[in-house]
């Protein structure tokens, strides 16, 4: 748990976002943060990197976060792009409620559920679908275009799923507690 | 996988001691016997058995009508669905008989480093012919000259591929043989393997006798199998003499069956037990199996990990298959001496829901442990000789009250004890009431029993430490032995493992329908044994801090420092 941060590290918003001051974030006109986040020091999201061409009916949303999420220090989250018919383009990345992101954590994934823990260090590959309740140990790197199913506890080079979690994952991942710490 | 974090805790399920082995535990630790409760005996954490018996909290369930925690050991699983983690569809339960437990949509994983395989155009603007890609590793289905027409239905496209690949490749040697046929299921347990099973002389016999040849080779086998299996009721001997029956005329129903009837006899022999496969197995030319692997060289043979998978064992890399992902699968849960539902989740596999959830969690009083002094201290390298005082926290996850007792051995078991003092060990602790009570101020519904002894932070005797609303915490000092250096040590006597009882009383509505009014309470009890693996002893006083966790921010010398300052002080109190 890190320690109380000094006063006037944190941006706070509306909806009870916690963004520092330290944070690099580009384009965040198209990021929609859903309330009590907490955006660490040095954290990178790249929010410019939106879908091609003129926005469509999904409108000009690269990233899209839940709530209760934790984006620890020196994590990047990044939307995957792929070349479709000849264009590159980027895909909108999509994170549910109560996802944690270790330190230096690199994110790509095209959706992440509610009550995930990625942890320090691990990097998630391109358009990478986790699902809700996976814990990701630190170190792990999960492969491009992986399918992570629900109760799964993931490790190694390439990350595969060595556990099922107990019922009581949805508990132990939730991140209210951490949201009132900081 | 991981290394264990300290402090932590386990909680003893009890399970184990249904099972009617107490007594050679009991003789094994009548030297160190040690008679605290009506229990009988403490929970010996060393004891070889007790692995086997501690959880973590998260991994408990609880059964109402037992009042008893639930470990995965004592549990009955019941499948819900079968699913691919893959692509998460859904698979019936009868595909699963007949087409095996993998995959048979697009889901392979990848041979050399098991990550997801995609599939992948080669062609110009998207088009064939396709590939199966390792994003990870770059392997890929054209090392082994495999490539695909069309994106879909990929498990098919590859059963015709390795199909053709063995015709040929059987064709050079023998005539085709049956086994062949199994190359129609290139998942299956025999399947995939057409260069290294064959029929003992297949050539010796022209095609027609050769099927039937084999015919009377299975049928012989399963003769012999249903003779074994009917000797235990294990349901084995039932299906079996159905598949006899299925099969029991003669070979020309067999060919009249035409490709049916193989593709059932091939499904016969996958659920064949595996020493069939043994049989089945010719050894290759030696010289020429020694010729191929200096060939290919050290990197060009496969890993115990990668031959494993594989149903052909292969010995090198250009002989390994893409990998169909295996199923998963939701289950419920029962508790096996009631048969009650513990666990049952939603049949929806992306849904995180559960019908029913009994864990021990909502049930037991959960403790949890820290230090008393703020500072962080190594807890892989406690000081032996000293003091070290914990703060025992009980919450209390019930809508009644309940009143604790805790128990400990003053020496922990083993050969080095630790002795433990727990300052308080008989209080109170607040049931859960509504979260509103607590934002509208933490006194304000407090039971006013624990609000008494609140915030007082005495260290006192028989005085809690601190409280709150459900939970309560008292003070719990340990001193950690001093191990000898001389003796070859096991790891696990660097440990200190606390076993602590944990027995919750408390008065509870009684749950029956025609009682009115709330006269009907009733007074019920619960109790564990837990056990606290405090941290790692450290080598000797002032040792050097090898092992030191990046985390720790004090040094082992000034730790020490505070348990000196700290030690006097509570001693005067006392």
């Amino acid at each position: 748990m890190p320690p109380k941060q000094v006063k006037g590290e944190y941006i706070e918003t509306d909806t009870g976002n916690k963004v520092s001051r330290k944070s690099n974030i580009l384009g965040s006109q198209n990021i929609i943060l859903g309330g009590k986040t907490i955006i660490q020091a040095d954290c990178t999201i790249r929010g410019d990197l939106r879908r091609a061409g003129a926005p469509g009916q999904h409108g000009n949303v690269a990233i899209a976060v839940g709530r209760y999420c934790f984006f620890a220090r020196s994590s990047v989250l990044k939307p995957p792009g792929k070349t479709h018919r000849g264009a590159f383009s980027f895909y909108p990345m999509k994170l549910g409620d109560h996802v944690f992101i270790g330190e230096g954590a690199v994110v790509e994934a095209a959706m992440v559920g509610n009550f995930v823990h990625i942890g320090a260090g691990a990097v998630i590959g391109k358009f990478a679908i986790i699902k809700d309740c996976v814990r990701i140990e630190e170190g792990t790197v999960v492969a491009p275009h992986t399918v992570i199913p629900p109760f799964s506890r993931v490790a190694g080079r390439p990350g595969v799923v060595v556990e099922e979690l107990p019922e009581t994952a949805q508990e132990s991942l939730e991140l209210k507690q951490l949201y009132r710490v900081i | 996988m991981n290394a264990p974090v300290y402090p932590s805790i386990f909680i003893a399920c009890p399970c184990s001691d249904n099972v009617g082995q107490k007594a050679p535990t009991r003789s094994r630790t009548s030297n160190d016997e040690i008679d605290p409760e009506e229990e009988g005996q403490a929970f010996n954490p060393r004891a070889p058995r007790s692995t086997f018996s501690l959880f973590p909290l998260e991994n408990l369930l609880f059964c109402e009508d037992c009042n008893q925690v639930r470990c995965p050991r004592c549990v009955l699983e019941e499948i819900v669905c079968y699913f691919c983690p893959s692509c998460l569809f859904e698979v019936p339960s009868s595909t699963v008989k007949s087409e095996g437990n993998r995959c048979t949509r697009n889901c392979f994983s990848c041979p050399i480093c098991f990550a997801a395989l995609s599939v992948t155009a080669t062609g110009e603007e998207q088009t064939g012919p396709f590939i199966l890609l390792c994003s990870h590793c770059l392997w890929s289905s054209q090392d082994i000259g495999i490539d695909f027409e069309k994106p879909t239905s990929i498990t098919t496209q590859l059963a015709q591929k390795l199909k053709a690949a063995n015709a040929s490749s059987a064709a050079s040697l023998t005539a085709p043989s049956p086994d062949s046929l199994s190359a129609a299921r290139p998942l299956s347990p025999l399947g995939a393997g057409g260069t290294y099973l064959r029929p003992p002389s297949p050539s010796a016999l022209p095609p027609d006798q050769t099927d039937e040849a084999e015919f009377g080779r299975l049928k012989a086998h399963y003769n012999q199998q249903k003779a074994l299996a009917s000797g235990d009721d294990y349901g084995g001997s039932g299906s079996l003499s159905r598949l006899m029956g299925l099969y029991s005329s003669n070979s020309g129903r067999l060919r009249s069956y035409g490709s049916g009837a193989l593709r059932e006899t091939v499904t016969a022999r996958n659920k064949s037990e595996w020493r069939e496969l043994e049989q089945l197995r010719t050894v290759e030319d030696e010289e020429d199996v020694i010729e191929k692997m200096k060939n290919a060289g050290f990197h060009g043979t496969t890993s115990q990990t990668q031959r494993i998978v594989q149903t052909h064992s292969p010995r090198l890399l250009d002989e390994l298959r893409p990998l169909a992902a295996l199923l998963r699968t939701k289950r419920s849960k029962r508790c096996r001496s009631c048969r009650h539902i513990l666990v049952k989740p939603e049949s929806k596999v992306g849904s995180i829901r559960h019908r029913i959830r009994l864990v021990a969690g909502s049930y037991i009083p959960q403790i949890s442990i820290s230090r008393l002094d703020h500072t962080a201290v190594n807890y892989n390298n406690l000081q032996p000789g000293s003091t070290h005082q914990f703060l025992l926290t009980v919450t209390n996850p019930l809508y009644d009250p309940i009143n604790i007792t805790l128990a400990t051995p003053e020496k922990t078991p083993g050969q080095y004890p630790a002795t433990v003092y727990i300052l308080c060990p008989e209080f109170e602790v607040g049931a859960t009431t509504d979260v509103w009570d607590e934002a509208l101020g933490p006194e304000a519904k407090a039971n006013p029993k624990v609000a008494k002894g609140k915030g007082k932070k005495t260290g006192l005797h028989a005085t809690i430490w601190d409280s709150g609303r459900n939970w309560t915490t008292v003070v719990l000092e340990i001193v950690p032995p001093l191990l000898p250096e001389d003796v070859e040590l096991g790891d696990d006597d660097h440990i200190v493992k606390v076993p602590i009882l944990v027995r919750s009383v408390y008065e509870a509505d009684i749950e029956r329908e025609d009682t009115i009014g709330k006269e009907g309470r009733e007074k019920k009890e619960h109790s564990y044994w837990s056990v606290l693996e405090v941290g790692r002893i450290a080598k000797k006083r002032g040792a050097d801090e090898e092992g030191v966790r990046p985390m720790s921010i004090m040094s082992t010398t000034s730790s020490t420092a505070a348990d000196e300052t700290s030690g006097p002080r509570d001693r005067s109190l006392r």
